[in-house]
């Protein structure tokens, strides 16, 4: 996409001229149209799959943390604190795990899991190697991969059509070929603060997810996921390892603290107290509108009808 | 044809006491007094029920249901009363003329034109005056009220609280460095010192995102503003001063959750979609010898919305 | 001994035929001269069509914000002072909250019946708006508002706009993430408007965002200063009904002259105080089983904060609807900016619509050229082109409220939200072109069809021994007040003598 004429048409968007106007409202409408689709697979960040987990602070989902345990070659093994402890797939895995690739990945991820390019663009099916466990677990486990559909904008939350093991072995066979960061988190939710995750979590995820953890829709056909039905440990993973549109949460949010808003996620978000009444869908106002109109107005009306005369 | 007789009003003043319009709308009086006994019956048990929930400090939804039902129970008992067991009607009341007669009229008229001007025109200096004293009683009573009210805007809002070497902190007061953040990665900074109060919050709020491992330019003359792919936009958006927490890290954009406004964050943060008419300001960053990230001067350009002084 | 007492009591005087009442009557008129007024008011007629039942809904859930209203003035703490929460909500526990946010939660959480009145409170503010706005549809599809009730027509409108003013300063005084973020969305408005508007933002709020006197201001204007006003103006509301008399259908018996109805008293004291319950316990019912504002789940407020799906109340729905599909048009030069996609639509579109509601009587009377006293009702299908554009007007405004969940749409459609935001543009200018028309022809019909929009008298199919099968029409109720039409001769003289003097409308043929 030429982002400079994006520039210039879009400079004269601010100071306007009725020529010019015309122009750029016709021009953003087909941009619209167009450049949607087509930017989430011409997007050059992608590529941030290749960069591998990076953060050197201490005790937030890299090695860098309090109780490291190697294994006779040197590998880690598993590592991570009071909060959350990661741990590698079994290696004993590998083999279940590269017959599993074969037979539900490689048609689109390539053999070497080094990505297959699609009419020309490098990211529609992403090189895997060196994402790490975790990345690889969340997608699987969380249904959206194996894609139903490769070509929808965003994949979406299904039953897994792997099980837990099983999606476990195609993580060990990934990482086999090139270790990566973060893997497979444990969160002990027992020393978790809800209160402190109420407030990283306004701050940080609900202007996507919503405060109420409902999801909603983002640019372009994406869209922030609900929350409801999610276990623990794929939340520290999304949150770890910053799936599709999501942003990666590595430095910025020690262990401790992605474990706190783990708690919150699956206590106040996933089971609401409600002392109110019916929820109405978590959705705030709008729903609330509705209610009041329809049935609040509604049915006073319907009274008024009764209690008034027909003529 | 014939006329029924019986639906033509009557006036409340000659109504016999024998008329057919003074008896009650119902066929079966009897059966309606028993349903009304019914409902008050049912009302006072539910209200009774409301006075113990709350004695016992019942749910929320308890003392709701007794007391919203027992209005509602007396509403019907009361209306039906009205509607089938009271005189039936219908029953007329002549609309008296509402205006006066012109005699009436031109005599009120007289006295405010002739009574009053005659004094006016006759003392039509002191007239004058009257009028000036009692258009600065007003002034002296609105003006105070209204200036009091709150300081001068002056230069509040043309800056904010970065400086040249301010540290870049989150909202516990850590500072970033370079190596906490992955790309693809977003926090929301604030100058060190002023995490916690209330214009840090509203005025300075940045987000930090960190979109290349290498330096990155966004637009012609930033040069040198995204050391090591950092790069910091103000977080108020310029529609309306909503945060603008939402990003997407492979559409590489920033939306505002209010309005929907799309700011392309490689780009120099210029809106492409949605009602916000100006790109977010960018804030120039350097990173230290010891690799934190501070800024290298306050925004170039007053932050969030537009206003009358604003250049 | 009861013979002293009695005589010492009521030294001569006997309690006549009307008993103890009467004798209450006898001392009041001797002193107010009540009783003359007195059994005229009792004997005011209503006409109770189910229409005029719309207002009293909006009266009776004034009475139900009043009474709720005061319940929570004893508990909420208007302060924007920081304190650390340490109530009984767990996931709040050591954060650093206003007054009064806290407070609210404290009242939701550890006072009885705290929450439900919370509720009842918002609830009632929803259906408040709601039951203006279709009894404001009412009076004008009707032309109730024609002369001699132009006055009140304004005092309706007045009233609307204070109602959603206080709607909005009400729901804001929690301070929490939600209505917060709706304050912040305020100041940049009224920071907007040229020449003045950092001046009045800064006034307002007393200094820059948040301000420090934002919420002490806001309470005293949503509990006590509007709340006065509109008092003050349902007070003139009510006062100009029962002195010009309530407008009536046209109908048997029913003349420009004359009101047809259920009386005061008894009849239509015990309907409306009914409906008063009815109201209060519609409210209460919603209040128990449909949650409303569940600030404890939204956080305090916190500038750098901030919720997606954060939607205004409905009633404030179409200015954010405007908002979000106004393209982004700024206009700055010579030094200075004026945010045109801000002052369009939430300053100048109300602007205009309101403006266009208070004068619509001046605006209607002008061009129909009808300047006569109207008592009786118009069916809105005899008036096309008032309906019309009340129609059209109406179908605008809903499609900008409906722009303001372009996120929520998007959503549960899975839609792209560009093009949910594209289509609503477009929709804002179609729909209402279209509602026009539609809305035109569809009166024009009404009025063609005999009997349209009446009631019917049924069919009754019987069928014979023999296997055959009659269709007969019912025999009409007698409560039935259509009368099936019949021919009647025109008269070709109408003779109008003293229009003073009531009913004196003198026909000849």
């Amino acid at each position: 996409m030429d982002r400079s004429l994006l520039g210039v048409v879009l400079i004269k968007v601010e100071m306007m001229s009725t020529s010019a106007l015309k122009r750029s409202v016709t021009f953003l409408f087909l941009l619209a149209l167009v450049a949607g689709p087509v930017l989430v697979f011409f997007s050059p960040a992608n590529a941030a799959s290749h960069n591998g987990y990076q953060t050197s602070r201490k005790n937030s989902g890299t090695p860098n943390s309090s109780q490291v345990v190697r294994d006779a070659k040197g590998n880690v093994v598993s590592y991570g604190n009071n909060s959350i402890t990661y741990t590698a797939p079994s290696t004993a895995l590998i083999q279940l795990g590269h017959a599993l690739y074969l037979q539900n990945c490689a048609t689109c991820h390539g053999v070497e899991a080094n990505g297959v390019t699609a009419d020309g663009t490098a990211g529609a099916y992403p090189n895997l190697v060196g994402v790490g466990p975790a990345t690889v677990d969340f997608w699987i486990e969380s249904g959206r991969m194996p894609a139903a559909d490769p070509r929808n904008v965003q994949a979406a939350r299904h039953v897994s059509r792997l099980n837990h093991q099983q999606a476990l072995a195609v993580a060990a066979w990934v990482n086999s070929l090139a270790p990566g960061f973060p893997l497979i988190p444990t969160p002990h939710l027992n020393n978790a603060n809800v209160s402190d995750g109420a407030a990283l979590f306004a701050l940080n995820c609900a202007a996507c997810h919503t405060i109420e953890g409902s999801g909603d829709a983002l640019a372009a056909n994406t869209y922030a996921p609900s929350l409801r039905n999610i276990p623990a440990y794929q939340v520290v993973e999304a949150i770890r390892t910053g799936p599709g549109n999501m942003p990666r949460f590595t430095g910025n949010l020690s262990d401790k603290q992605v474990n706190d808003v783990v708690k919150y996620v699956t206590t106040e978000i996933q089971h609401p107290n409600n002392p109110g009444g019916l929820g109405l869908g978590g959705l705030g106002p709008v729903a609330e509108g509705f209610i009041g109109l329809a049935i609040g107005v509604g049915i006073l009306a319907l009274l008024g009808y009764w209690v008034g005369e027909r003529d | 044809m014939s006329e029924d007789l019986s639906r033509t009003p009557v006036s409340l003043s000659s109504v016999r006491e024998d008329d057919p319009h003074l008896q009650p709308a119902a066929k079966n009086p009897i059966v309606v007094e028993r349903i009304i006994a019914l409902n008050f019956i049912a009302a006072m048990l539910s209200l009774a029920g409301f006075l113990w929930a709350y004695v016992v400090n019942a749910q929320a939804w308890k003392l709701g249901a007794t007391f919203g039902g027992g209005l509602f129970f007396l509403g019907v008992g009361l209306v039906a009363w009205g509607k089938y067991l009271m005189p039936r009607g219908p029953f007329v009341e002549e609309r008296h003329v509402l205006s006066s007669t012109q005699a009436e009229r031109d005599s009120f008229a007289d006295a405010i034109v002739n009574r009053g001007g005659g004094v006016i025109k006759r003392r039509k200096f002191l007239g004058g005056l009257l009028g000036g004293s009692v258009a600065l009683v007003g002034a002296a009573s609105v003006w105070p009220l209204l200036r009091s009210l709150g300081p001068m805007p002056k230069g509040t809002l043309f800056h904010t609280d970065w400086r040249r070497g301010t540290y870049a902190v989150d909202q516990s007061g850590r500072r970033i460095h370079t190596s906490d953040l992955a790309v693809g990665s977003i926090v929301t900074v604030f100058p060190e010192g002023k995490q916690d109060s209330e214009r840090g919050q509203a005025v300075d709020q940045t987000v930090l995102i960190r979109i290349s491992n290498q330096d990155y330019t966004t637009q012609k003359g930033r040069e040198g503003w995204g050391p090591k792919g950092y790069v910091a936009y103000s977080k108020l958006c310029t529609h309306l001063g909503c945060p603008v927490g939402l990003y997407e890290q492979q559409l590489q954009l920033l939306v505002c959750p209010c309005h929907q406004s799309m700011f392309d964050v490689t780009n120099g943060a210029i809106p492409n979609f949605g009602p916000a008419p100006r790109p977010l300001p960018q804030l120039p960053l350097m990173i230290d010898s010891l690799g934190y990230i501070r800024a290298q001067s306050d925004y170039h350009e007053p932050v969030g919305p537009g206003f009358w002084e604003r250049a | 001994m009861s013979d002293v007492v009695s005589s010492k009591l009521t030294k001569g005087k006997t309690f006549g035929a009307y008993g103890r009442v009467g004798q209450a009557i006898n001392e009041l008129d001797e002193r107010l001269g009540v009783a003359k007024g007195g059994r005229t008011f009792l004997d005011k007629v209503f006409p109770d069509h189910w229409s005029f039942m719309l207002g009293e809904i909006a009266l009776y859930s004034f009475v139900v914000l009043l009474a709720t209203g005061v319940f929570l003035t004893f508990y909420y703490i208007p302060s924007s002072a920081i304190i650390t929460y340490h109530g009984s909500y767990l996931p709040l526990d050591g954060q650093h909250v206003t007054q009064a946010y806290a407070s609210s939660v404290d009242l939701s959480f550890n006072v009885r019946a705290g929450l439900l009145m919370r509720q009842m409170h918002h609830w009632s503010c929803d259906i408040f708006t709601g039951a203006i706005v279709v009894h404001m549809a009412r009076v004008f599809f009707t032309g109730a508002f024609r002369k001699p009730r132009e006055s009140n027509w304004i005092v309706g409108n007045l009233l609307l706009i204070l109602a959603i003013a206080n709607g909005f300063l009400g729901y804001s005084l929690p301070d929490d993430l939600v209505s917060g973020t709706g304050i912040r969305i305020a100041f940049s408005i009224a920071e907007s408007i040229p020449l003045v508007g950092t001046y009045a933002a800064f006034f307002v709020f007393g200094g820059n965002f948040p301000g420090a006197s934002t919420i002490p201001r806001f309470y005293i204007l949503h509990v006590l200063i509007i709340p006065l006003i509109i008092l003050g103006l349902v007070g003139a509301h009510l006062f100009l009904l029962v002195r010009q008399k309530h407008t009536q259908f046209p109908g048997p018996g029913r003349t420009e002259n004359n009101v047809v109805g259920s009386p005061m008293f008894p009849v239509f004291m015990a309907k409306t105080a009914g409906f008063l319950f009815l109201v209060a316990g519609v409210v209460g019912l919603l209040g128990a089983f449909a949650q409303i504002n569940p600030i404890w789940q939204f956080g305090p407020y916190d500038a750098a904060k901030i919720s997606y799906a954060v939607q205004p109340d409905w009633y404030m729905g179409f200015l954010d609807g405007a908002l979000r599909i106004w393209p982004s048009w700024s206009f700055h030069s010579f030094g200075h900016t004026i945010p045109l996609e801000i002052t369009i639509p939430s300053v100048v579109l109300p602007g205009i619509i309101f403006t266009l509601a208070f004068a619509w009587p001046a605006l209607e009377s002008k061009f129909t050229g009808d300047k006569a006293m109207h008592h009786l009702l118009d069916r809105p299908s005899m008036r096309p082109k008032r309906t019309a554009a009340g129609a059209a007007v109406l179908a605008f405004l809903f499609t900008l409220f409906i722009a303001s969940s372009t996120d929520v749409i998007a959503n549960f459609g899975h839609l792209s939200l560009n093009s949910v935001l594209w289509a609503m543009r477009v929709l804002t200018f179609v729909v209402p072109l279209v509602t026009y028309p539609v809305t035109y022809y569809l009166a024009k019909e009404m009025q063609r069809a005999p009997g349209s929009g009446k009631r019917k008298t049924t069919n009754v199919v019987t069928r014979t021994v023999a296997g055959e099968y009659v269709a007969a029409p019912a025999p009409a109720y007698s409560e039935d007040v259509h009368e099936e039409l019949e021919p009647k001769v025109v008269p070709t003289y109408i003779e109008v003598a003293d229009p003073s003097v009531s009913g004196a409308v003198t026909v000849r043929r």
